[in-house]
C-alpha cells in the first residue's frame, strides 16, 4: 500500500461523514472560543495555570498517589492498584464475582475502553452495559468511538434509528428525541437491575480523596444512585493536589469539552453513601490504573499526563476534521491521541508511529488545550524517536541529503543554479517522489534560483553601502 | 491476586528521580476563574434564576408556581422528601398523588421528585445535592420532573465558593439544567437519564 | 506559546535571512524585503553562505540532519546583529524549534542566542523598531492569511497594523482565519490528501472575501494554496507582505 494510512483512511471517509465531524467540530470549537472568551478577560492565563498545576500533580504523584489513597481509605473506600490493563480488568472481575455480581452499568470512561473492559467481562459471563447514548450505540454497532466526547460523531441519526429498530428498541424512528426516549426507558430498568455501577474519573483531589466525575446525560448519576457497589477506574495522572484546584480545573473543563460552563452533572464521590442516604452504593472500590502511564512519566513527553480529556484538541484539529477519529486507529484520536496513543504502546511504539506525522503541526491544538499542553512539540519529539527507531515512513523524503546541502554553501549555491533544470524538464519524468506528491494535485512555481543573490549584488555594484 | 501497589509507586519514583526539580505548585487566587462581572451587585438568587434559564432550567419563588407547573405538565404522580412534605401537601390540591418513598420498582410511575438541596450556585445556575439533605438520589433523579428545594441562605455566588464548601459529605452532586445529550448529529436533547425539566424551588 | 524572548535591539543593522524558498522560487520576496528594509532605514547586510533554516528534517524527525543545518545557520548568522527573516516559519524555527532540538547539546546556547536575535519582518518593523504606519498607497482588498508558525506570536498583529495603515487598503476577513492551510512542510507530500482536501478549505473560504490579493508573511503557505489554486485552473492573486509593502511606496498594486 502507498502512503500514509491516514492519509490514505481520509481519502476513503464517506463525504457524508465528513461534512458531519467537520461542521460539528468546528460549531463546538466556535462556542468553547467565544464562551471562554466573553466571560474571561484572560483565558489564556486560566490554561497556562491549569498547566502547571496538573504538571506540578504529575510530577509529584509519588506524594500525592499514597495520598489520595489514604483518604479514600479513612473515607471508606478500597483501594486496588493494576499496573496493567489485563490486571485492572482482573481487579473488576474478582470484586464483581466477590459480590456474585454478574451485571454492570457503565458509564463512559476512557480508561475502560483503553483496558477494553467491556469485551474482557463478557468473555468471562458478566453483562457490562454501556449507558452514555453514545456509547450504548457504539456496543450494540460493536463500532468504536470516534471522538473523547462525542462518540458517534461519525454516525447519523439514520444508521442509528436502524440500529434501535434490530436491537427491538421499537420501529424504525430516526427523530433524534425518540430515540433518545427509548434509551431513556430501555436504559433505567438496566440500571435498577444491575449489581455494579462503574465508572470513571475527570480528576482525583489528593487532599480529600474525591473524585470528581462529570457527564451531561446523568449516567454516571444514575449508576451510582441505582447499584449497591461502585467501582472506580482512575488512570493515576487523573490527581490533583487539592480541592480547591477542581474548582478551576472543572470551570475549564465544561467550557473546553461542550462550551459549558459547568457540564451538567459534577459529581464529587469520596466514598460509598452516606448511612441515611437509602440509594446507592455502599461499597467503593477505586483501581488505580497505570497502563503504561508510568513509562510516559518516565519519558520526555510526560506533559500528556496533563491531559483532562476534553477534546477541545480534536474539534480545533484540522486533521481530525477531513480524517474522523478512527482513522488514528486508538481510543484515543485526534492530536492528543497522536501523542498518547503510540506512548501508551510502550515498546510496540513503532506501530502507531505514523499518528504523530499526521500532523501539519500548525498548533492549534495547543492554543485550546485547557492545560497548555504543548502537543506540536510532544509530535516532534515522537517523530525523532520514530527516526531514531528506525520506523519506517512511507512518503518521507530522506533528509540526510539535503542536510548535506544545506550545510556546504558552495554546493547550495550550484544546485539552486542546477535548479533550473525544473523549469524544462516534465516534472513527471523526474523521478523523486516528493516532486511527484507535489504537482500531483499543485503547480509548481518557476525555478528562481540564484535570482535573488544576482539582484543584490548587481543593486550593489555601483554604490557599495558605506561602513 | 496480587497488587500491584509497590510496582507502580517503585515506577513512579524511578520515573521522576531523574527530574533536576520538579514543577512547583503555583500559588493562585480562584478569584482568576470567577465571573466577577457577573456576579457584581446582584441579588444571588435573581442570578440564580437567570443563569438556570440559561442552562433550560427554571426557577420559581412559591409552592404554588411549582403545583401550577406541574399541573400544566400533567405530571401527577411524585415523590416528595418526607421532611418536606407536611409544608407542601398543603398546596398539591386534588388529583395529585405523592408518595414520601421512592419505589424503585416502580420507577416509572414517578413523574416528578421534590428534594431538599444542599444548596445552589448563583454564577453557573446549578443546584447542590448532598447524601445527608437529599432523602432519595433516585427520587431526585430518576422522574421527568426534579424540584430541589433551595433555601436563599443556601445559594454560592460562585463556583469557587462551592469548591470551597463540600465539606464532608461522601457524595455530592452538581446539577446544571436537565440531563442532555447531543450525541445524536449534535442535536440537544433534554432528559437522556436524568429529569428533562430541572426545577428550583427557592425558599426564604 | 513559542519560546520568544528576545535580545533588545540597538542598532539598525540586520542580517537577512532569505530563506530557501525565496532563494529557489521567491526572488521577488526577498529583494522586496530589502527594499522594505532599507525604506526604514535599516542596513541589510546578506550572508552569502546562508542556505536553510533546517526545519524540512526537524519536522521531519531527523533531527540530526537538522542540527547539522542549524549549526551552519549559527556560524553563517554570526555576531550581534539581529536577523530578519521573511518567514514566520523559519523565524519560529530558529526561536523555538531550533532550541527543542538542541535541549541536550553542549552548544545550545549559541542557538538559543541566535533565536533571541531572529525577527519575523512584520514583527521587526512594528515590534522591533516601532514603525506603527506604513507611507504609500495601495490601493485593494487585501486578505491576510494567518500562518500557523505565526499563531501565538506578534507577527499577525504586527502584519495587520502595517495593512491598515496603507492608504487605499482594505483588510477583508474571511471565514476560520485560524485553521491551517494544509502546507506543513513535508505534511504536504507525505499526507498529499488531507494537505489538499485542507488546502481547498482554505481557498473555498478566500474566494468567498473575494480579495483582490491573498497575503501572507509566509511563501510557503502561499506556494502550497496557489499551487492548489492554479491546478484548478482557478488562480488566486498571492503577494508577500514585504511585496505589498514595497509596492505601496511605488502606488499600488503593480499590475500581473
Amino acid at each position: 500500500m502507498k502512503g500514509q494510512a491516514i492519509d490514505r483512511f481520509a481519502a476513503t471517509l464517506p463525504a457524508e461523514t465528513r461534512a458531519s465531524v467537520y461542521q460539528s467540530t468546528k460549531a463546538t470549537h466556535e462556542k468553547r472560543t467565544r464562551l471562554l472568551f466573553d466571560q474571561f478577560a484572560d483565558p489564556d492565563r486560566l490554561r497556562a495555570l491549569a498547566g502547571e498545576i496538573k504538571q506540578h500533580a504529575i510530577e509529584n504523584l509519588d506524594t500525592y498517589l499514597p495520598q489520595a489513597e489514604a483518604r479514600l481509605r479513612a473515607n471508606g473506600a478500597q483501594v486496588h492498584w493494576a499496573g496493567t490493563a489485563e490486571a485492572a480488568c482482573a481487579h473488576v472481575l474478582r470484586i464483581m464475582r466477590d459480590r456474585g455480581a454478574t451485571k454492570m452499568v457503565k458509564a463512559k470512561t476512557m480508561v475502560s475502553e483503553e483496558i477494553e473492559l467491556a469485551d474482557y467481562l463478557g468473555r468471562h459471563g458478566i453483562e457490562a452495559l454501556e449507558t452514555d447514548l453514545g456509547e450504548f450505540i457504539i456496543q450494540i454497532d460493536h463500532d468504536h468511538p470516534s471522538h473523547i466526547v462525542r462518540p458517534i460523531i461519525h454516525k447519523n441519526r439514520r444508521e442509528i434509528a436502524t440500529s434501535f429498530e434490530r436491537e427491538g428498541l421499537g420501529a424504525y424512528n430516526d427523530d433524534p428525541a425518540t430515540i433518545t426516549r427509548r434509551a431513556r426507558h430501555h436504559l433505567r430498568h438496566k440500571y435498577l437491575a444491575a449489581d455494579v455501577g462503574l465508572t470513571g474519573a475527570n480528576f482525583l483531589s489528593a487532599e480529600s480523596g474525591r473524585i470528581a466525575l462529570v457527564t451531561n446525560e446523568g449516567n454516571s448519576r444514575f449508576s451510582v444512585a441505582a447499584t449497591r457497589c461502585h467501582i472506580v477506574l482512575v488512570g493515576i495522572e487523573k490527581i490533583v493536589p487539592r480541592d480547591r484546584d477542581l474548582g478551576l480545573l472543572l470551570n475549564l473543563l465544561g467550557r473546553s469539552a461542550t462550551a459549558q460552563d459547568l457540564t451538567v452533572y459534577t459529581e464529587f464521590i469520596s466514598g460509598p453513601r452516606d448511612p441515611a442516604q437509602p440509594d446507592g452504593p455502599e461499597e467503593m472500590h477505586v483501581i488505580f490504573v497505570d497502563n503504561g502511564r508510568t513509562e510516559v512519566l518516565a519519558g520526555e513527553c510526560r506533559e500528556i499526563l496533563r491531559c483532562i480529556r476534553c477534546g477541545a484538541c480534536l474539534n480545533v484539529c484540522p486533521i481530525y476534521r477531513q480524517a474522523s477519529g478512527h482513522a488514528y486507529r486508538s481510543v484515543y484520536p485526534g492530536p492528543v491521541g497522536a501523542v498518547l496513543s503510540p506512548l501508551l504502546l510502550k515498546e510496540n511504539f513503532p506501530q502507531k508511529a505514523d499518528l504523530p506525522k499526521a500532523s501539519s503541526l500548525c498548533g492549534a491544538c495547543h492554543e485550546v488545550c485547557p492545560v497548555n499542553i504543548p502537543i506540536p512539540d510532544l509530535l516532534l519529539r515522537l517523530r525523532a524517536r520514530a527516526k531514531e527507531e528506525n520506523v519506517p515512513s512511507p512518503g518521507t523524503p530522506p533528509m540526510g541529503p539535503w542536510a548535506l546541502l544545506a550545510s556546504q554553501p558552495t554546493a547550495w549555491r550550484a544546485a539552486l543554479v542546477a535548479g533550473r533544470a525544473l523549469n524544462v524538464l516534465p516534472t513527471r519524468l523526474i523521478p523523486v517522489p516528493a516532486l511527484q506528491a507535489w504537482t500531483a494535485s499543485r503547480e509548481l512555481p518557476g525555478w528562481r534560483g540564484g535570482e535573488f543573490r544576482r539582484w543584490l549584488k548587481a543593486r550593489r555594484r555601483p554604490a557599495p553601502p558605506a561602513r | 491476586m496480587t497488587d500491584d501497589r509497590e510496582s507502580i509507586l517503585s515506577r513512579v519514583r524511578g520515573a521522576l528521580a531523574p527530574l533536576h526539580e520538579r514543577a512547583p505548585l503555583p500559588a493562585y487566587d480562584s478569584e482568576i476563574a470567577v465571573l466577577r462581572s457577573l456576579l457584581a451587585g446582584r441579588d444571588l438568587a435573581e442570578l440564580l434564576a437567570e443563569r438556570m434559564r440559561r442552562v433550560n432550567g427554571l426557577a420559581l419563588t412559591s409552592p404554588a408556581a411549582v403545583v401550577a407547573h406541574l399541573r400544566a405538565g400533567g405530571h401527577r404522580h411524585g415523590y416528595c422528601d418526607p421532611a418536606l412534605w407536611p409544608e407542601l401537601a398543603p398546596h398539591f390540591a386534588d388529583g395529585f398523588t405523592v408518595e414520601t418513598r421512592f419505589d424503585r420498582t416502580r420507577v416509572d410511575e414517578y413523574a416528578f421528585g421534590i428534594t431538599r438541596a444542599a444548596g445552589a450556585i448563583a454564577e453557573s445556575g446549578t443546584i447542590i445535592l448532598k447524601d445527608r439533605t437529599t432523602s432519595s438520589r433516585l427520587g431526585a433523579l430518576a422522574p421527568w420532573v426534579h424540584i430541589a428545594v433551595v433555601s436563599r441562605a443556601d445559594i454560592f455566588g460562585d463556583v469557587t465558593q462551592a469548591v470551597a464548601a463540600l465539606g464532608e459529605d461522601r457524595n455530592v452532586v452538581w446539577c446544571t439544567g436537565p440531563s442532555k445529550t447531543a450525541d445524536v448529529e449534535g442535536i440537544l436533547i433534554e432528559g437522556v437519564h436524568g429529569p428533562g425539566e430541572q426545577i428550583a424551588l427557592i425558599v426564604p | 506559546m513559542l519560546n520568544r524572548e528576545r535580545t533588545p535591539l540597538t542598532g539598525r543593522r540586520v542580517q537577512l535571512m532569505a530563506t530557501c524558498l525565496c532563494d529557489a522560487f521567491y526572488d521577488d520576496v526577498a529583494a522586496a524585503t530589502v527594499e522594505v528594509l532599507e525604506h526604514a532605514g535599516v542596513e541589510v547586510a546578506f550572508p552569502e553562505g546562508q542556505t536553510c533554516c533546517g526545519q524540512p528534517a526537524f519536522n521531519g524527525g531527523d533531527w540530526p540532519a537538522s542540527r547539522r543545518v542549524v549549526r551552519h545557520t549559527v556560524r553563517t548568522f554570526a555576531g550581534e546583529d539581529p536577523v530578519v527573516v521573511p518567514s514566520g516559519s523559519c523565524a519560529a524555527m530558529l526561536f523555538h524549534g531550533a532550541v527543542l532540538e538542541f535541549e541536550r547539546e553542549p552548544d545550545a546556547p549559541a542557538v538559543e542566542a541566535l533565536g533571541r536575535r531572529t525577527w519575523e519582518l512584520a514583527d521587526y518593523l512594528v515590534n522591533g523598531l516601532g514603525v506603527r504606519a506604513w507611507p504609500g498607497r495601495y490601493p485593494a482588498r487585501v486578505a491576510l492569511h494567518r500562518s500557523c508558525h505565526s499563531r501565538g506570536s506578534d507577527s499577525v498583529a504586527a502584519a495587520l497594523t502595517l495593512l491598515r495603515s496603507i492608504a487605499g487598503l482594505e483588510v477583508v476577513e474571511f471565514g476560520e482565519p485560524e485553521q491551517c492551510c494544509g502546507f506543513g512542510g513535508t505534511f504536504a507530500v507525505t499526507f498529499p490528501h488531507l494537505s489538499g482536501a485542507m488546502g481547498q478549505l482554505k481557498l473555498d473560504h478566500v474566494r468567498a472575501a473575494a480579495p483582490d490579493v491573498y497575503v501572507s508573511a509566509d511563501m510557503s503557505c502561499l506556494m502550497h494554496l496557489g499551487g492548489l489554486a492554479a491546478r484548478e485552473g482557478r488562480p488566486i492573486r498571492t503577494l508577500h507582505l514585504s511585496q505589498v509593502l514595497r509596492d505601496a511606496l511605488r502606488g499600488g498594486e503593480a499590475k500581473p
